[in-house]
């Protein structure tokens, strides 16, 4: 047999039975210097220590390393370890999270009046921010909407291929559309519909727009959803399409100007437009990790704990000399400042570094998902997508 | 002008947090003779906690205050003020 023949999983166990725990442990870290980062990269890699050793990806060994912890789980805001994958997988998440998963935003919005004095556009791009939310069932089982290319776009035109779709897919229907109204005039606060005189009320010196005037702020929950048709089942009661923050502020008006407008919701992806993105941020760290190699005691030890964030390195009591010796407690809170590094007492006595199989993920959904339920589906979509990709691979063998 | 719906940076919705941050930095404290809170603080209370979205409502300058009233309403005011 070659040297380069890959190993089978015993004879791997076989020789990391040779390894210490320390030697292993030394592999998963990513030195931090004052001045550089030193080992960056993975090293399971087929006969990246010699010839002997494979350390090639290993389907048993992963299932075993893989851990999941979770730190905080609400709606809005998941934080979780990720423990024992490569960071190319990690950021797959990540990327899907923030750029693939399809969520339902406003995209088309028919302006009848708008009066105000925000333009039209800039009020539909407002308006297409605000997440919305919904019957997750309703809103998971929603089809693509498909929009066909502008009739004078004839480069367009030309790639577009109308056989190939569904003309369903191009027309607004139940199906695939939400509905959303926003109807509001503003007007002076009257005696007879509010019981104050508001155009008094400013002779006299009041400023506040709230009390003189009626509808002076449009905020997001005077949207209306219009159902149509068979979405009555799915979106009504507690599972009506509604903003997920009712106070944003939409626009400010004055006495006479209106806003009239419908807006046609579709589902879409974050890589086209980031309204679509399901988080408002997906994102990771790596774990810090903190090795003191020396003893550090006294009041060293008290300037060694300054050197970190609160909660980071804890001072213990050592019996044999009754002097505090610095210890680390948590170095999850650690922000790898390096500033340790930069005093000449602890110089050969720490070492700072990032776990790199560890990553500590922290997902903030906008609302129309759980957190914790988009970064399962982030997994799924990428199992999705890894199982087209092998479809591809086979059929071109095949040579179809 | 008004307020952005999202913060730029992170996308976290910020348009609803900003009539509330006003009100915390501008009415005094209970129990304090009259302190008014701090614009950290206000901040921390609301939840934004990124330097991305603390900015957005820190360097806010709301000019939709200033024109809103290029409007015929306030020559209402001053029609009627001058009446009466
Ligand atoms: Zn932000």
């Amino acid at each position: 047999m070659p040297s380069w023949a890959p190993l089978s999983a015993d004879q791997v166990a076989e020789q990391r039975r040779g390894l210490s725990e320390e030697q292993l442990q030394h592999r998963r870290i990513v030195n931090i210097n004052a001045e550089t980062v030193t080992d960056v990269s993975a090293t399971d890699i087929p006969g990246h220590y010699g010839p002997g050793q494979d350390d090639s990806w290993d389907l048993n060994r992963f299932a075993q390393q893989l851990r999941i912890d979770y730190h905080q789980n609400r709606p809005n805001d998941a934080a979780f370890s990720l423990i024992g994958l490569d960071a190319s997988i990690a950021n797959a998440f990540r990327r899907i999270l923030l750029a693939e998963i399809p969520s339902l935003a406003i995209e088309d919005v028919f302006i009848f009046d708008n009066t105000s004095i925000i333009q039209d556009e800039v009020l539909a791009h407002r308006l297409g921010l605000i997440p919305l939310t919904g019957g997750t069932k309703g809103l998971k089982q929603l089809r693509w909407f498909k929009k066909p290319p502008p009739k004078d776009d004839f480069a367009a035109l030309a790639v577009y291929d109308q056989d190939d779709l569904d003309p369903s897919a191009s027309t607004p229907n139940d199906h695939n559309t939400v509905v959303i109204t926003l109807d509001v005039e503003c007007r002076w606060a009257t005696v007879e519909q509010d019981g104050r005189d508001g155009k008094q009320l400013a002779v006299d010196g009041e400023i506040d727009p709230t009390v003189r005037y009626i509808n002076s702020n449009v905020y997001a929950h005077q949207l209306v959803f219009e159902p149509q048709g068979e979405q009555v089942q799915w979106f009504s009661g507690e599972d009506v399409i509604r903003p997920v923050n009712p106070d944003i502020l939409i626009a400010k008006l004055r006495p006479g100007q209106r806003i009239s407008l419908r807006c046609h919701c579709i589902k879409g992806v974050g890589g086209d437009h980031a309204k679509f993105s399901p988080v408002a941020t997906a994102s990771y760290r790596l774990l810090p990790h903190i090795e003191i190699t020396a003893p550090i005691v006294g009041s060293e030890a008290r300037k060694f704990q300054r050197c970190f964030p609160r909660g980071v390195i804890a001072l213990q009591k050592d019996p044999a000399s009754g002097e505090n010796k610095a210890v680390v407690a948590d170095p999850m809170k650690d922000t790898v400042s390096r500033e340790c590094l930069r005093h000449d007492e602890f110089k050969g006595k720490v070492k700072l570094g990032r776990v790199r199989d560890h990553f500590i993920f922290s997902v903030e959904s906008t609302g129309q998902f759980a957190s914790d339920e988009l970064f399962l589906d982030s997994v799924r979509l990428l199992k999705a997508k890894a199982q087209k990709f092998k479809r591809h691979l086979s059929e071109l063998e095949e040579g179809r | 002008m008004i307020i952005p719906i999202r913060c730029f940076s992170c996308g976290k919705v910020i348009a609803d947090l900003y009539e509330e941050y006003v009100q915390l930095i501008s009415t005094p404290q209970p129990g304090t003779d009259g302190d008014l809170m701090p614009d950290g603080e206000a901040m921390d209370k609301l939840g934004l906690n990124r330097y991305c979205c603390r900015r957005m409502v820190l360097t806010h300058v709301d000019l939709i205050e200033k024109l809103l009233r290029y409007n015929p309403a306030e020559r209402e005011i001053v029609k009627i003020g001058q009446r009466g």
